[in-house]
């Protein structure tokens, strides 16, 4: 569809080369915008909202301070899941450490119930608990609980022994040894479950507003769609992929910080 | 010994999950939690009356037409690319972007576009399952050992006998990682879109039955989507283990379920 | 000579406990006696696979002994039971294993000052005594360099003095020159020969390599192929201190080599 034929010639100078994608990069995002545009103009703007409207409409909504509004809601639910799960999903590992026997008795059980789509557990939680924050924060927390317990118990696993016998030997307490040598090994891990669990937190909070709430930006996005207000469902779609991509973002520079001591991996250039 | 213990400490760990739910069900009633006993009984007499595996039938066809649709595209542009560096590092920060975003929240966008049909949970699925195919694969292309493919150049091969026999299967086992993240999704996905708006499927026997306040109903349904799940990861770790019978064990990797 | 040992190994035996249905696998170690004087620097030969790190384990306590007896400083040590296992017995044996086990999150001098830091000891007193082992090995310069940073020799010596500087009475070294190259591994041997002048403490270093042990070694014991006993004891009457770089040059040297070479086969 873009007819962007770039120069393939491996020799090309480093600083070149660097233009050439910058440049491809840019072409491109102007290419999806005006196929954008152009969809818009020839599907009809109920199929297409205009881009310009859609900024038009995320710029009234800042304005009317329901954008902070429904990001706060979402964020809410959210952030207070993924605080519950990460708690629960570090900790059960950590006690499953103890006893090897208990952990062969469960360890079925939770590989069992981790195949439940959580989403669909929505209805019957809103029977429970009503239209509330409750039952969206069940699903958040079951959603981001298995992730964070699957990471943090392959960590645990993979945790050196060496290490902790040299630990050991050198002195250090039980309580040492969880926390300088299992939890600093477990971070990499950690990280990676977290960079799953965080956008999918906020994922599932969305798709909890579709089935039931009254704010939040899923809820945006759903009544928007019911009314069949096109640029609606397009801002309020914008506005989630944004608050994603802003928090994987944040997780990705907090995890540099932390794992410094890693050695540097390849990372793409530019 | 340890074995029989094993066994025994499994045992007695599942009659208290089920004690504990049918005791829980007899207080609160069966109108707010089902009972093991009922959501079983009831997950066989739909299963012989025809009406969940037609329902769970709905759910496989579009997590299957949506994975197509997402994985084989995602599987090709790679190899497509392979030779074109700088095409994959332009289409990087959108790949990125489109990885990251949230696609369920797309939900209503490909209902409004495609209707409340299959075709609006096949778009749906395509779109997570793409994302996550395609960076799987690019890692493969990307970590295969480029003396690997001068020796085949050097043994006469062509461009297209490297892509096939050279990276293809280096990619494999990268293609399979993505796919054991994709597959829950997929399904995941398929149910969620069922939730919002539909007229069958197993999310939309889950969402009836809450409306007519039906638990045993939304359990028989989740029990039905929990088993297809466990069935699909299944045959994607069998084929996976055909297909790579030269490759020693396979660490264990992240898959967690939707 | 009057002195009583420090370390007592009587009559010790260790055998791996059995795979479900099978039969027991063979002793590693049977019948072992030795006994180390405080301060004295004793080498310990052996083919590989001859039980040597298992012996060191049971020693530093994080493996069981399945019969004998360890006494350290007077006190029976050894234990049947894993539950009961006192890993470096209270801090007063030290373990510099054959991998520098370094934690990779740590840089040189918070891996060296680890054992300090968890019992508790860190001071301004224990600091500079861990920089002075920092500058004494040649790792000035790189206190914060993460151990992924630093050379497979630098490593090494970080290792070391990570064990030397909380200072426990007796040190185990499981070949902890094993894998550097032959020049770097004998500047290693100067350093450690040099850092010993200094405290005399009392050492266990095992090898596989008969020079190393000639070298390093007041006394040289020579183990034999599984079950480990001891084969022959060599005193090593080298006069201290020694130089590694030409200790092949002394008198005696290929006497003792000899002899030696002769006992491992």
């Amino acid at each position: 569809m873009t007819e962007l034929t770039a120069p393939t010639i491996s020799e090309t100078p480093a600083l070149s080369r660097k233009w050439v994608i910058l440049g491809g990069r840019v072409l491109l995002a102007v290419a999806l915008l005006l196929a954008w545009e152009i969809g818009a103009r020839s599907f009809g703007a109920i199929f297409f909202a205009p881009p310009l409207a859609v900024l038009a409409r995320i710029g009234e909504l800042a304005v009317s301070g329901k954008l902070v509004q429904d990001i706060l809601a979402t964020l809410r639910v959210s952030a207070l899941g993924f605080v519950i799960a990460c708690f629960a999903g570090v900790l059960l590992p950590f006690l499953l450490r103890r006893s090897p026997r208990v952990t062969d008795a469960v360890e079925p059980y939770i590989m069992a119930t981790m195949g439940i789509p959580k989403y669909a557990l929505a209805p019957w939680l809103i029977l429970w608990f009503g239209i509330g924050d409750a039952p969206k924060l069940v699903v958040v927390v079951l959603m981001v609980f298995y992730i964070v317990f699957i990471t943090t118990f392959a960590g645990i696993r993979a945790v050196d022994q060496r290490l902790i016998n040299m630990a050991r030997i050198a002195g250090a307490s039980e309580l040492v040894i969880s926390r300088e040598i299992i939890w600093k090994s477990l971070l990499p891990f950690f990280f990676t479950g977290l960079k799953v669990a965080l956008p999918r937190a906020v994922s599932a909070t969305i798709v909890g507003e579709f089935l039931v709430a009254s704010e939040g930006i899923g809820h945006y996005i759903e009544h928007s769609r019911q009314v069949s207000d096109t640029v609606g469902v397009f801002a309020g779609i914008v506005i989630a992929t944004t608050l994603v991509l802003a928090i994987n973002a944040v997780v990705n520079v907090i995890e540099r910080r932390a794992l410094r001591w890693r050695p540097v991996e390849r990372e793409m250039e530019l | 010994m340890t074995r029989w213990r094993t066994i025994t400490d499994r045992l007695l760990v599942l009659v208290i999950i089920l004690a504990a739910w049918q005791i829980g069900s007899a207080i609160v009633g069966p109108y707010w939690l089902s009972s093991p006993w009922a959501v079983t009984s009831r997950f066989v007499a739909q299963m012989l009356s025809g009406e969940l595996i037609r329902q769970s039938g709905y759910t496989i066809w579009e997590s299957v037409c949506g994975a197509v649709a997402g994985g084989v595209p995602a599987v090709l542009l790679p190899f497509l690319l392979r030779r074109h560096p700088l095409m994959v590092a332009i289409l990087d920060p959108f790949m990125v972007g489109g990885y990251g975003a949230p696609k369920l929240a797309f939900a209503p966008l490909f209902i409004l576009w495609f209707g409340i049909g299959i075709e609006s949970k096949i778009a749906l699925v395509a779109s997570v399952v793409f994302f996550i195919v395609y960076f799987n694969t690019l890692a493969g292309v990307r970590a295969l050992d480029p003396k690997l493919v001068q020796m085949a150049q050097i043994a006469g091969a062509s461009e297209r006998h490297v892509a096939r026999h050279i990276v293809f299967p280096a990619a494999v086992p990268y293609i399979f990682a993505g796919l054991r993240i994709a597959v829950p999704y997929a399904i995941g996905g398929a149910i969620i879109a069922e939730l919002i708006s539909s007229n069958r499927g197993l999310g939309y026997l889950v969402q009836t039955g809450a409306m007519n306040f039906d638990t045993t109903s939304v359990f028989a349904a989740i029990l039905a989507a929990t088993l297809i799940v466990h069935g699909a990861n299944w045959m994607v770790n069998a084929s996976e283990r055909v297909l790579l019978r030269w490759r020693p064990q396979t660490a264990v990797m992240v898959d967690a379920g939707d | 000579m009057a002195q009583p040992p420090l370390l007592e190994i009587k009559d010790l035996g260790k055998r791996f406990p059995a795979r479900a249905g099978r039969e027991p696998p063979p002793w590693v170690i049977q019948g072992l006696s030795f006994a180390v004087r405080p301060g004295e620097f004793l080498t310990i030969i052996g083919p590989s696979g001859a039980g040597k790190s298992t012996l060191l384990n049971m020693i530093a306590q994080i493996d069981t002994v399945t019969a004998g007896e360890i006494v350290f400083d007077g006190q029976a040590v050894n234990s049947h039971d894993p539950r009961t296992l006192r890993p470096g017995v209270d801090r007063r044996i030290g373990y510099v294993t054959q991998d520098d086990n370094l934690l990779p999150w740590r840089t040189t001098i918070d891996n060296v000052l680890f054992p300090i830091e968890v019992q508790g000891r860190l001071n301004d007193q224990t600091r500079a005594h861990a920089e002075m082992l920092v500058r004494a090995v040649g790792l000035a310069g790189y206190e914060r360099y993460y151990p992924h940073e630093l050379s497979g020799g630098m490593r090494k010596r970080a290792a070391l003095i990570r064990t030397l500087a909380y200072d426990p009475p007796m040190i185990l070294m499981d070949e902890p020159f094993g894998a550097v190259d032959a020049q770097t591994r004998m500047q290693l041997q100067a350093d450690l020969l040099k850092l010993w002048e200094l405290g005399r403490k009392t050492i266990i270093f095992v090898t596989h390599d008969i020079t190393e042990a000639i070298a390093l070694g007041d006394r040289a014991l020579v183990l034999s192929r599984q079950p480990a006993r001891i084969a022959a004891e060599h005193a090593i009457p080298i006069p201290r201190p020694r130089n590694v770089q030409d200790i092949f040059a002394l008198e005696g040297f290929a006497a003792i080599y000899e002899r030696i070479r002769a006992a491992i086969q």
